[in-house]
């Protein structure tokens, strides 16, 4: 792999106070400030972040946990997993069907069923519907569904050591699979046009400025939170180990590792959080449809985790960050440049910039202490002529 | 008025021409004759002679009481006395007057005042002319007439399709006209529609043996829709004899049985041609991925670049040569040698301008080629618009050959065929040329290859852009089976991809075996679990597969370990 991975890179402790500092810092202010000046400020004041800011942050947030998550796979452990996308999707679906039935009696056609049923001549909900009327059910589906899935590929997949290429095409015809099911009518969850039209979640009016300044709150909570975890992961003797594997992962093995179970872990452990980012982005965009789980949505998130810098854990944010703002820009200004600039992103990045944004300030500091080493040389090389 | 005069010499003269030309001319069809005797006859007798219009053979027969039944077939009066029905039609200069169609030949009667040899359509101003007189007993004896009408119709496949409506409708009656037929008739397949026809017919007759031996020729001839009518006769109350019910169920049972196996061969040659289609995209992914590990996204766009080379070339064509002529029933010939080169050119600068610095980093390589096929969609995007394209299809490829009630459609054999065409030359190229021998031993060994000569740079260049070319053949043989569109790389390369993943990397015959198996396999669950399922239960599949075969059907052995 082209990112080194120098055991002294690894420090020993968990966070300097430096480290504290900067991220207790954005945090506070993006969970805290931001929804306080939101709610407190009047309409029209200059300080006051938009609901709609708050909104487009909210959504960020829960991209930048699937980033991570993609980066924790490719970055640490060397897996290009191209089915990201499906578990977001799949814990999205998971919380989308207690969103539906949360509904109650208040959709277009006034039935206790939700909308697609009553349109496709359902006569009863379901069995399997039934227990998503509870919430509890359905938190826990949203960690249990991905986790299933991801459980089950990568026992089958690691078992039988498909690694490099060959498991990233395995990933993306899944997520591919899936995606073509879910289009499905007859499968059971709506079809082409997903769920939608949303109205409450644990009894608050989703449209409520209150109930989006919460769920804004909880995906930044969200993404601070697995920021740590997985901080703690990769700077524990595993997050050596996984390092490891994707260097050379015979030799872990041979020194006595299942790499196998190590890999499924983190598959899992991956899954299952990134199914939970997927049920908080669902009532904040107010959609879950199976173009969420196409192999092309995962691959975006692979472009932000290399655009940022993968094998950090900054970067997948960033990078998040940095290609939705260009991407909501992009598709307003020249929608028909986005392809290009996502396509020239991905080769630029592979080609020039292998460590992404997040390795910029070192190379422009190298490239200025390079500067700064040639010139008194070629200065003293005057002096002495 | 000196001009008026002269043109009605003129005319006078055109049409005493035209009455000598038709005089000296071999007498009308009789069929014809009968047909204008009986729209001339008077009323009293025009019942009989219309009804003796049954069986006659003449193409105008059905138009002009067609339109008579509708009530609008006029009498054209021509300055001569003589009366010729035609149907009219708004004049294609616009304005109020009409044009008369004549029902005879479908052509405009021309204006006997007009100058002779010149086209000038007689113009008629509307609601001058009265259509002709219809009455219930006409109406009737013309339906009785059309009904039969198509039985004597010019066309085969006309005659066909109106026997079996006939068959279909059971009316003793037709019977005889339906027996007559039978004998004068020399298309095979139209005498066996006929005999269907009868024995369909006389499932209802009065005698039993009839009825027995009817069940038994329809059971033999496999008719569908006999199939259908057994079930109803078999459900009906009172039930028919013991024997009958005997016939009716081995007759069943064997039209069944016989459809099945025909559903099988039909699912097995499409599953044959899709797995063909698949092994001309998975070819060129084989051989770029087995010698450089990369897998390249932009596969199937390379395959679409090929695609749009056969528009671009059947368009020269139908610009040089004109979409009716011979020639550009050749152009798909041409377009094949295009789409190979354009291809490959493509590939060639992608293989130069961003794959050559990746080789140590397949994942990454995956991710930059990926990049590129965005930029490339949009780029066909942009150049040929965003919906598909039209490919017309030569003559050669169109249509379908019947063995046995199986049909096999002439553009899937065509592309079988090519494919394995294609297989026999990347064999030949691999196994049989110096180039081959290189690419050989890059393949097992870049090092090794390297120190001992092998130029491996000009190697992996040439393998791909060889690799590519492939794409763009098969993308020149999809454009015959389906829609030319921006996104269509993206349908089949998660496909073809797989093939390569469990066919083993490099290895041709690995290809060849998986994606016959995944196409046969996807095309033989479609009919018992969905069109999807299939194409959802293959990864599936594929995962399973490798448990037991970790490295593909055929892997490379190799002593490294990485």
């Amino acid at each position: 792999m082209s990112v080194p991975a120098k055991l002294s890179d690894v420090e020993p402790r968990f966070f300097t106070r430096a480290q504290w500092a900067s991220f207790l810092l954005p945090t506070l202010v993006l969970a805290l400030v931001l929804p306080l000046l939101n709610a407190a400020l009047p309409a029209e004041h200059l300080l006051r972040p938009s609901d709609f800011t708050l909104n487009l942050y909210g959504k960020y947030a829960t991209y930048a946990v699937l980033a991570l998550g993609v980066d924790l796979l490719w970055g640490y452990l060397g897996i290009l997993s191209l089915g990201q996308a499906l578990f977001f999707a799949l814990g999205g679906y998971a919380f989308g069907m207690h969103l539906l039935l949360m509904i109650g009696k208040d959709g277009q056609y006034k039935s206790d069923l939700p909308d697609y049923m009553v349109f496709l001549g359902y006569k009863a909900l379901p069995a399997h519907w039934e227990p998503f009327y509870s919430f509890s059910f359905a938190a826990a589906a949203v960690l249990i569904v991905p986790a299933l899935i991801a459980f089950v590929f990568g026992w089958l997949a690691f078992r039988s050591r498909i690694k490099g290429v060959y498991l990233s095409i395995l990933t993306q015809a899944l997520t591919y699979a899936a995606a073509l099911l879910f289009f499905r009518n007859d499968f059971g969850f709506g079809g082409n046009n997903g769920f939608t039209d949303f109205k409450r979640v644990l009894g608050a009016d989703l449209n409520s400025p209150d109930t989006r300044r919460g769920l804004y709150v909880a995906s930044v909570l969200l993404l601070a939170g697995v920021f740590l975890l997985y901080r703690w992961l990769t700077r524990a003797k595993f997050g050596h180990l996984m390092q490891a594997i994707r260097d050379g992962e015979n030799r872990v093995l041979f020194s006595g590792y299942a790499t196998a179970r190590y890999k499924l872990f983190v598959f899992v452990l991956v899954a299952a959080i990134t199914g939970v980012a997927g049920a908080l982005y669902v009532p904040q965009v107010g959609i879950i449809n199976p173009s969420e789980m196409t192999p092309e949505k995962s691959l975006e998130a692979v472009v932000w985790v290399a655009v940022g810098g993968r094998g950090t854990l900054l970067g997948p944010i960033l990078g998040a960050l940095f290609v939705n703002a260009l991407k909501s820009w992009a598709t307003r200004a020249a929608p028909e440049l986005w392809l290009y600039i996502i396509g020239g992103l991905f080769i630029v990045v592979v080609l020039f910039l292998p460590g992404g944004l997040i390795s910029l300030p070192a190379k422009f500091r190298s490239f200025w202490v390079k500067l700064r080493s040639k010139a008194p040389a070629a200065e003293s090389l005057a002096a002495g002529h | 008025m000196l001009r008026f005069l002269l043109t009605l010499f003129y005319g006078f003269a055109l049409w005493a021409g035209c009455a000598v030309a038709a005089e000296s001319a071999p007498a009308v069809a009789p069929g014809r004759a009968q047909l204008l005797a009986a729209l001339l006859a008077p009323p009293a007798e025009q019942v009989a002679a219309i009804r003796g219009l049954v069986g006659v053979e003449d193409a105008a027969i059905t138009p002009a009481l067609t339109a008579w039944r509708a009530g609008e077939l006029y009498l054209v009066p021509l300055p001569d006395g003589s009366r010729v029905p035609a149907t009219l039609a708004p004049a294609p200069n616009g304005g109020e007057q009409l044009v008369a169609l004549s029902v005879l030949d479908g052509t405009a009667i021309p204006d006997p005042a007009a100058a002779p040899g010149s086209a000038t359509p007689l113009l008629i101003a509307p609601k001058s002319l009265k259509p002709l007189d219809t009455t219930a007993p006409l109406r009737r004896a013309m339906r009785d007439v059309l009904e039969v009408a198509g039985v004597a119709d010019p066309s085969p496949s006309v005659r066909r399709e109106s026997i079996e409506r006939l068959g279909q409708s059971r009316k003793p009656e037709h019977l005889p006209l339906l027996q007559a037929r039978l004998v004068i008739e020399k298309s095979p397949v139209v005498r066996t529609a006929l005999a269907d026809a009868i024995a369909f017919i006389q499932l209802a007759d009065s005698s039993h043996t009839v009825r027995l031996a009817a069940i038994a020729a329809l059971g033999e001839a496999h008719s569908l829709a006999a199939a259908s009518r057994f079930k109803e006769l078999l459900a009906a109350t009172p039930p028919p004899p013991p024997d009958e019910t005997a016939a009716l169920t081995a007759a069943l049972k064997k039209i069944e049985s016989h459809w099945k196996t025909v559903n099988f061969f039909g699912d097995l040659f499409r599953g044959l041609s899709a797995g063909s289609v698949l092994l001309l995209i998975a070819l060129g992914l084989a051989i770029t991925f087995g010698l450089m590990g990369v897998i390249n996204m932009a596969h199937g766009e390379l395959m679409v670049v090929g695609a749009y080379s056969t528009f671009v070339v059947q368009n020269l064509f139908v610009s040089v040569f004109g979409a009716t002529s011979t020639a550009f029933h050749f152009y798909f010939i041409a377009a094949l040698p295009v789409a190979f080169v354009a291809a490959a050119l493509v590939g060639l600068a992608l293989e130069r301008g961003i794959i050559q610095f990746l080789y140590k980093r397949p994942l990454e390589s995956l991710l930059a080629t990926w990049g590129v096929s965005l930029a490339l969609q949009q780029t066909f995007r942009l150049v040929f618009g965003p919906a598909n394209v039209q490919i017309n299809a030569p003559a050669w490829l169109q249509g379908s050959a019947a063995l046995n009630d199986v049909l096999f459609a002439y553009n899937r054999l065509f592309v079988i065929g090519f494919a394995a065409l294609v297989v026999f030359g990347v064999w030949l190229a691999l196994n049989r040329t110096s180039l081959g021998l290189l690419v050989r031993a890059v393949m097992q060994n870049r090092q090794m290859a390297s120190c001992i000569g092998v130029r491996a740079t000009r190697v992996n260049m040439c393998t791909f852009a060889f690799g590519s070319g492939l794409a763009g053949l098969a993308g020149a043989c999809l454009s015959q089976l389906g829609n030319v569109g921006p996104g269509m790389g993206q349908l089949h390369i998660i496909d073809s991809f797989m093939v390569v993943v469990s066919g083993g990397v490099g290895n041709v015959l690995g290809s060849v075996v998986a994606s016959l198996g995944i196409g046969t396999v996807d095309q033989l669950l479609q009919p018992i679990l969905g069109a999807v399922i299939g194409k959802v239960l293959v990864p599936f599949a594929i995962i399973l597969f490798l448990q037991w075969r970790p490295g593909g059907l055929f892997p490379t052995r190799s002593r490294s370990l990485d």
